[in-house]
């Protein structure tokens, strides 16, 4: 059972992937307004989806770890793998996106709402991780980032509030509305949405080989420790 | 329980009195970045939004350089396991925010004086105005409370504080800027919303460190 | 009536192991040392039965009256000190035990202490003007002040001069009859004092 899903995981990252790419980067037609550099869309979307979802599992194992004593030691290494993954899709993001913004809006940035609240998401891994390096000695580690990070988490929903009153939207309606609909051709649509299902697929094979390799350093401390 | 976070209070007042220099520097601190910001303009007009922005600015840098001071300084002479002895986390937490909030509150009447003499602001809405530096302060101690603890336990001083506090701060500043902005010259709607915003914000931030602050004061 | 019991107790630090598979249980009117070379956990175990620190392997276990105390709970139960435990230097002692003293404790307690450890005439100066000594005697006091029904002494002896060792072994014999006396010690004097304990020596 176990090898059988394996083989599907292996399928759906070895093939489909670069399947997907290959019909975004040539099947799919451009977008209208946008042209050909729309085609950065199949990659910009799915890369930033990676970058709040991986926020999101940092969280939830975070609170776990407060509510729960069960498997602290696991949580702590998979809170830790999730931001780590978490912030290297959001600076891939920004670079996508700034790349996306020369061409069509003429400059690299330009403080429009969603790019605000990429670069915030980027200043709370930052900071997640100078705190986790500063607490090198500290017994709760753990606990004491997982707090920061919670506290972080609610904030979140203050800046959905907050950044489209500030900055004024510069993304292209044509991929998300203000009625929050997506207006795009069904071959765009379904590159999309197949992009996004193969790069979280990805993202869980990546987090499931860090978490593997972690929970296989742990095994061995503890075994040197024992002896 | 109340008489008891009333002690703890008092405690660290009697402590901060008596050993001033603390106290004196956050001040002094508020103070002189005023006056260097009043005295580097030398007169130039300034928009209302960039006023806002600096008065914020240094509020914001005022809030890091005193704030954390009251954990820092249980880690730092090492009284946090007596302290802990015979306080739950929960008291600690209460206490430590109320010194805090009055501690920012008297530092912004200072910061406001000082400002509004010398960079010769009237706003138009006084209310407004005063409201939003309040709500604002208390927002902004209620934030830094817990991350001063988290920072005091890390044991790396203010620059750490300063790179944890900004992103969680951003709101408030964002927020207070855009209410000051308008509380000067007068144009636009006067949103007392917003100062709601702020004060829900602290609130859901005050709620939530109170349920946690104990996983970072004692080892669970 | 209160109950400590020490259930398989183990402690890591990173690599090493401190201790492993401790156990006993006290009840009233005993009184317990522990003592070993520097660097065995004598300090770590104290603390462990105090819930300051955590066990890596097996638990502590307090019980009132055969139900069990929430860890949260244990201060109550306890009074602690030990050279980790500083009192306030800006405060006087009498400030600082009036910050601990529950509202039961009162006034005359307190002073009641300090002329028993000959600290009554010092109480208006600063603790950071105090000698080490000095020092040692308000930590004890602050463990005996609430009436605690356990007492956890880490080297209660440390920098206290004959008088003052007489003064405490005054006290302890005393509270052993209805107590639980928790010593981590060196002294030959105090383990005599004890009924029973355990070395970490391994």
């Amino acid at each position: 059972m176990k090898s059988y899903s394996r083989l599907i995981f292996y399928f759906l990252i070895f093939a489909v992937m670069p399947g997907v790419f290959l019909r975004a980067l040539i099947w799919t037609p451009a977008a209208e307004f946008l042209g050909e550099s729309s085609r950065i869309l199949y990659f910009h979307v799915p890369v930033a989806w990676i970058s709040v979802i991986s926020f999101v599992t940092a969280g939830y194992h975070s609170i776990m770890i407060l509510i729960s004593e069960k498997e602290r030691d696991e949580r702590e290494y998979k809170a830790y793998n999730a931001a780590y993954i978490g912030i290297i899709f959001t600076i891939l993001t920004v670079v996508t996106g700034s790349i996306w913004a020369k061409i069509s809006w003429g400059s690299y940035w330009n403080w429009d709402p969603r790019e605000t609240s990429i670069v915030i998401l980027m200043l709370i891994y930052i900071s997640y991780f100078s705190l986790y390096s500063a607490l090198k000695d500290n017994v709760n580690r753990m606990g004491i980032s997982s707090v920061y990070l919670i506290i972080a988490m609610i904030t979140m929903p203050f800046f959905v509030f907050i950044i489209p009153r500030i900055y004024p939207s510069l993304h292209p309606d044509t991929i998300i509305n203000a009625d929050k609909k997506i207006h795009l051709e069904a071959a765009m649509k379904l590159t999309l949405f197949t992009s996004i299902g193969v790069f979280t697929i990805f993202y869980g094979y990546i987090y499931k080989l860090m978490n593997r390799i972690s929970s296989l350093e742990f095994t061995q401390q503890e075994k040197r420790n024992d002896n | 329980m109340n008489s008891r976070i009333l002690n703890n209070i008092k405690k660290d007042f009697l402590i901060e009195i008596r050993n001033r220099s603390a106290v004196n520097i956050s001040f002094a601190f508020a103070g002189i970045t005023t006056l260097s910001v009043s005295l580097a303009a030398g007169g130039a007009p300034f928009t209302p939004v960039v006023h806002a922005i600096i008065f914020w600015i240094i509020l914001f840098f005022s809030a890091m350089s005193g704030l954390a001071h009251i954990f820092i300084r249980e880690e730092e002479e090492k009284n946090s396991l007596f302290l802990s002895l015979y306080y739950s986390p929960e008291e600690i937490y209460l206490s430590k925010l109320i010194f805090n909030i009055i501690l920012f509150l008297s530092i912004s009447v200072i910061v406001t004086a000082l400002y509004l003499f010398f960079l010769q602001v009237f706003p138009v809405y006084p209310l407004l105005f005063i409201l939003t530096v309040i709500s604002g302060c208390f927002a902004i101690a209620s934030i830094t409370t817990i991350l001063g603890a988290i920072v005091s336990k890390a044991g790396s001083g203010s620059s750490l504080f300063t790179v944890i506090s900004f992103p969680i701060l951003l709101p408030v500043l964002w927020t207070a800027i855009r209410l000051t902005s308008v509380s000067i010259d007068g144009s636009g709607v006067q949103e007392y919303r917003n100062i709601v915003f702020l004060l829900a914000f602290s609130g859901v931030i005050i709620s939530v460190s109170y349920l946690t602050f104990k996983f970072i004061w004692t080892e669970f | 009536m209160i109950n400590i019991e020490a259930d398989k107790i183990g402690k890591k630090f990173g690599k090493t192991s401190l201790f492993k598979d401790i156990n006993f249980n006290l009840t009233k009117n005993d009184s317990f040392y522990i003592t070993g070379p520097n660097g065995s956990g004598k300090s770590t175990l104290l603390q462990i039965l105090a819930g300051i620190q955590n066990p890596t392997s097996g638990s502590v276990i307090y019980k009132s009256d055969n139900s069990i105390i929430e860890k949260e709970y244990y201060k109550n139960y306890f009074g602690f000190t030990g050279p980790q435990i500083n009192p306030y230097d800006m405060l006087t002692s009498i400030e600082n035990l009036k910050f601990t003293a529950s509202e039961s404790a009162g006034e005359n307690r307190i002073i009641e202490y300090l002329e028993k450890f000959d600290l009554y005439r010092h109480r208006t100066k600063a603790v950071k003007y105090y000698s080490s000594g000095m020092k040692q005697r308000l930590r004890l006091i602050h463990a005996l002040i609430n009436n605690p029904e356990i007492v956890m002494l880490d080297e209660p002896c440390s920098n206290l001069d004959t008088k003052g060792r007489d003064i405490l072994y005054g006290v302890l014999d005393t509270l052993k009859k209805d107590k639980i006396i928790i010593i981590a010690t060196n002294e030959s004097e105090d383990i005599n004092l004890c009924s029973k304990g355990i070395n970490l020596e391994q």
